[in-house]
């Protein structure tokens, strides 16, 4: 809990936002529950290529796939755009850490090499999310396959990411007042309720997708990928 | 739109509803909900690189299809505002033909993009579900409806009838019996107990037979035992494609029961990509019974043979440059990569790779049933341009593969990008390249030819050979030896009455003129004493002059008599009928 002097406003805000995540892990827990619910499945054949592989590697090398961005031609190709999804991705976690660290630990994040990192990270992910927006309503595949939801979760996390930015400036007093902070921790606890119900649950999914899918193609000899 | 039409449409939504619910399991779910709509895919489609310009070929936007109606009816904030995720459920039956279109005429099912989600995100399977919804409400193109009919009344995909079907194994067989000059050589039908079952696409029945004989020329030269099944042969099933699992369960059903039924122990599939899929991976699945028997492509029998060497190639048998095409479903659903190759290097002095290959080589394009749904062959076709590319730059003339899909997608891709090359698959190149003379059947065959020593001429006879000069006892003991015969040797007319004394050979074989005793009185002294008068004697002289003087002993006559230098034959056969003669004179009336 907050273990720093902030305004009463600033600490409700705080205490709204550690509620928010309260709220996120009971809902998440019932969309686990959820997609547990439907039925499992096993491949009733024999294995293949049993001397190489079977379904806990194959479960294993999918579940690392993110990881290798040599395994997959769509990631060894793009490389570029690889690389944009890893900083995009670490710019969540420096905005997740950004978020719950100012509550508990804002000394921590003054640290030169932690706001450096922070902030680096930040912005990177703020021009990722800058260029995926344009890229979202300029490439007419793209606009083919996007909904609302992918539009608004882009640009709120883009937005995000920019009050992120501000909020560790005004931490590290470059710039004044808590107007950031109070911003970003509001729109961090709308993110925690509505990242559930949203695109952005994606990474929930992720585990799950990637061991059912290894497991499956594990067993029947294809992972980990043979390559000429 | 009409109250009628209306209501009609809702029935079928309703349908898809109710099979939908059922095929919701935890990987689907997990499929339909994780996809972030990140592009990836996109490139990784044959499609959407031959039609850069239409953005409904990416294979999110297939997936989409299914996903707005799982939305719609299962997620939570779709049930809520569904057009904010995009949920929604088809309304006309224009709706349902746009449908059709997306998922039988935009995708092979090849799951190319499956393996370049970053996400795991089994696209090709959702698309596979949304045909299952479409076919389970008629909607589906008249060729996948025909074929599935055919499979479904017939046995079948193709409608082969039994006649038809056993009338070619038996042209097949002829075929390869006259050319192996082998009677054994013909196709085993229905018979009990044999190691293999044989199992064929029914395009080898109705429109290529070759590889039939191809793989009887096979099993015939490895020795195996083996058959194939008058019923329960159709190893395809186009249940893969249309997404009916019941035809999936049902075609698989046939041929696991028709192998128990025989008690064939291992079940071969020829090479053909879906057929292997549907009936070593998925058949159990569909059926419902876990995989107790033995199943194998026929590509991994080949390779055993050749690796236990019952069977024997010559690589040089083939001249021209080969590649190696890998069928999406053997490569990317099954793992098969690296057998065919191995095998394919046994019998091909220039092979190259295509590039990309294995489980990341592009589709035929003729794949997921796409070869029976004419009405969307310009598309395939356009799409085939990326596998055009990859062929062409490997310079081959030979496009190899292990699946039928494949050979007819790669035969009209080849004719319609004027690539000057032909498609083959495995088993006819091993066919070719048998050295037959190798081939465990030979061996056998070698056998049996060696084993019959009791039909030689003198088999287990003895015979003394009497002659004064040694290189005519070596000639004699060699050819009689040749002919089965034990020898004994006797120099002049002392030891030869010594020998026949003590040894009573079955014919004792006489020179005339010797040193010593000379053979006329030793002729006569074995017809006087009782104890050997009756063994049957040939005279074998250089002297002609002499056989008065045998003639006008007073004992019974020589029975037979041969002019030196007498021949291999001559001799054997003469000596063959004396003693045939002589048991028969023993022979009791």
């Amino acid at each position: 809990m907050p273990a720093h002097e902030p305004s009463p406003f600033l600490h409700a805000v705080e205490i709204t936002h550690w509620l928010a995540l309260g709220v996120m892990v009971v809902v998440y827990t019932l969309r686990i529950r959820w997609l547990l619910s439907f039925r499992a499945t096993r491949d009733r054949q024999r294995p293949s290529n049993s001397h190489r592989t079977d379904a806990r590697r194959g479960a294993y090398y999918s579940l690392a796939n993110v990881l290798m961005p040599w395994a997959m031609e769509s990631t060894r190709r793009g490389f570029a755009f690889y690389m944009t999804f890893a900083l995009f991705h670490l710019g969540v976690v420096a905005g997740i850490s950004l978020a719950f660290l100012s509550t508990v630990a804002r000394p921590f994040l003054r640290h030169p090499v932690v706001s450096a990192t922070i902030l680096g990270l930040l912005f990177a992910a703020f021009a990722i999310g800058l260029y995926r927006i344009g890229r979202r309503l300029l490439r007419p595949v793209m606009k083919l396959i996007s909904t609302p939801d992918d539009y608004f979760s882009i640009v709120m996390l883009t937005s995000w990411f920019f009050l992120g930015i501000l909020t560790e400036l005004s931490i590290i007093s470059r710039l004044a007042g808590e107007g950031y902070a109070v911003g970003y921790l509001l729109l961090t606890s709308f993110f925690l309720l509505y990242v559930p119900f949203s695109k952005i649950s994606h990474y929930l999914y992720y585990p799950f997708t990637r061991i059912w899918l290894g497991r499956t193609l594990g067993h029947r000899g294809t992972y980990p990928l043979v390559k000429g | 739109m009409s109250a009628r039409e209306n209501k009609d449409t809702t029935y079928k939504i309703q349908v898809m509803r109710d099979i939908l619910a059922k095929k919701l399991t935890r990987s689907v779910v997990g499929s339909l909900v994780a996809c972030v709509h990140c592009g990836m895919c996109n490139e990784a489609c044959h499609y959407v690189l031959t039609h850069p310009d239409e953005p409904k070929m990416t294979p999110s936007f297939k997936a989409d299809q299914l996903r707005k109606l799982f939305k719609y009816n299962y997620d939570w904030t779709g049930r809520v505002i569904p057009w904010w995720v995009g949920a929604k459920e088809p309304l006309s039956d224009a709706d349902l033909e746009a449908l059709k279109d997306i998922a039988f005429g935009t995708c092979t099912n090849c799951r190319r993009c499956t393996l370049n989600c970053p996400m795991g995100v089994d696209t090709a399977t959702l698309n596979r579900i949304m045909r299952g919804l479409l076919s389970a409400v008629g909607v589906m193109p008249e060729g996948v409806r025909v074929v599935s009919k055919d499979q479904w009344e017939v046995g079948n995909q193709m409608g082969v009838l039994k006649e038809d079907y056993l009338e070619t194994l038996d042209w097949m067989s002829e075929e390869l019996v006259n050319e192996v000059g082998d009677e054994s050589a013909r196709i085993p039908i229905d018979k009990p107990g044999t190691e293999v079952m044989y199992t064929i696409n029914p395009r080898e029945a109705k429109y290529d037979p070759r590889t039939i004989a191809a793989a009887a020329k096979i099993f015939w030269a490895a020795g195996e035992s083996w058959t194939m099944p008058s019923e329960g042969w159709d190893q395809t099933n186009f249940g893969l494609f249309s997404g009916d699992d019941q035809l999936g369960g049902a075609s698989a059903r046939r041929v696991y029961e028709k192998m128990k039924e025989l008690g064939a122990k291992r079940l071969v599939i020829s090479e053909c990509g879906h057929g292997y899929r549907s009936t070593r991976c998925e058949g159990p699945n569909w059926v419902g019974i876990d995989q107790d028997w033995e199943m194998e492509s026929s590509v991994f029998t080949m390779l055993r043979y050749l690796q236990e060497g019952r069977i024997r190639v010559d690589r040089n048998k083939l001249d021209r440059r080969t590649t190696y095409h890998d069928s999406c479903n053997l490569a990317r659903s099954c793992g098969i990569t690296e057998e065919p190759r191995e095998l394919l290097r046994m019998v091909s002095n220039d092979f190259v790779e295509m590039v990309p290959n294995r489980a990341e080589n592009f589709c035929c394009t003729g794949g997921g049933g796409a070869m029976s749904m004419s009405e969307y062959t310009p598309r395939r076709l356009k799409s085939a341009k990326v596998k055009a590319d990859q062929i062409a730059a490997t310079g081959a003339k030979i496009v190899v593969t292990s699946c039928h899909n494949c050979v007819d997608g790669l035969s009209d891709l080849i004719k319609h990008y004027k690539l000057g090359c032909e498609v083959k698959q495995l088993v006819e190149l091993v066919a070719d390249a048998l050295v037959i003379e190798d081939c465990a059947v030979m061996r056998k065959s070698k056998a049996v030819v060696e084993m019959p020593k009791p039909a030689l001429p003198l088999h287990g006879r003895r015979i003394l050979v009497v002659d004064d000069e040694p290189d005519v006892r070596v000639f004699l003991r060699t050819v009689l030896e040749d002919a089965g015969a034990e020898i004994y040797e006797a120099p002049d007319g002392d030891h030869a009455l010594a020998m026949a004394r003590k040894h009573k050979p079955d014919l004792i074989t006489l020179d005339l003129s010797m040193e010593g005793k000379d053979g006329v009185s030793t002729f006569a002294e074995l017809r006087s004493d009782a104890e050997i008068a009756g063994i049957p004697v040939c005279i074998v002289t250089g002297h002609p002059e002499f056989r008065e003087l045998i003639y006008q002993r007073a004992v019974p006559v020589p029975d037979g008599y041969m002019d030196k230098p007498v021949k291999d034959a001559e001799l054997v056969d003469n000596l063959h009928r004396i003693l045939g003669l002589a048991e028969h004179h023993k022979a009791p009336d």
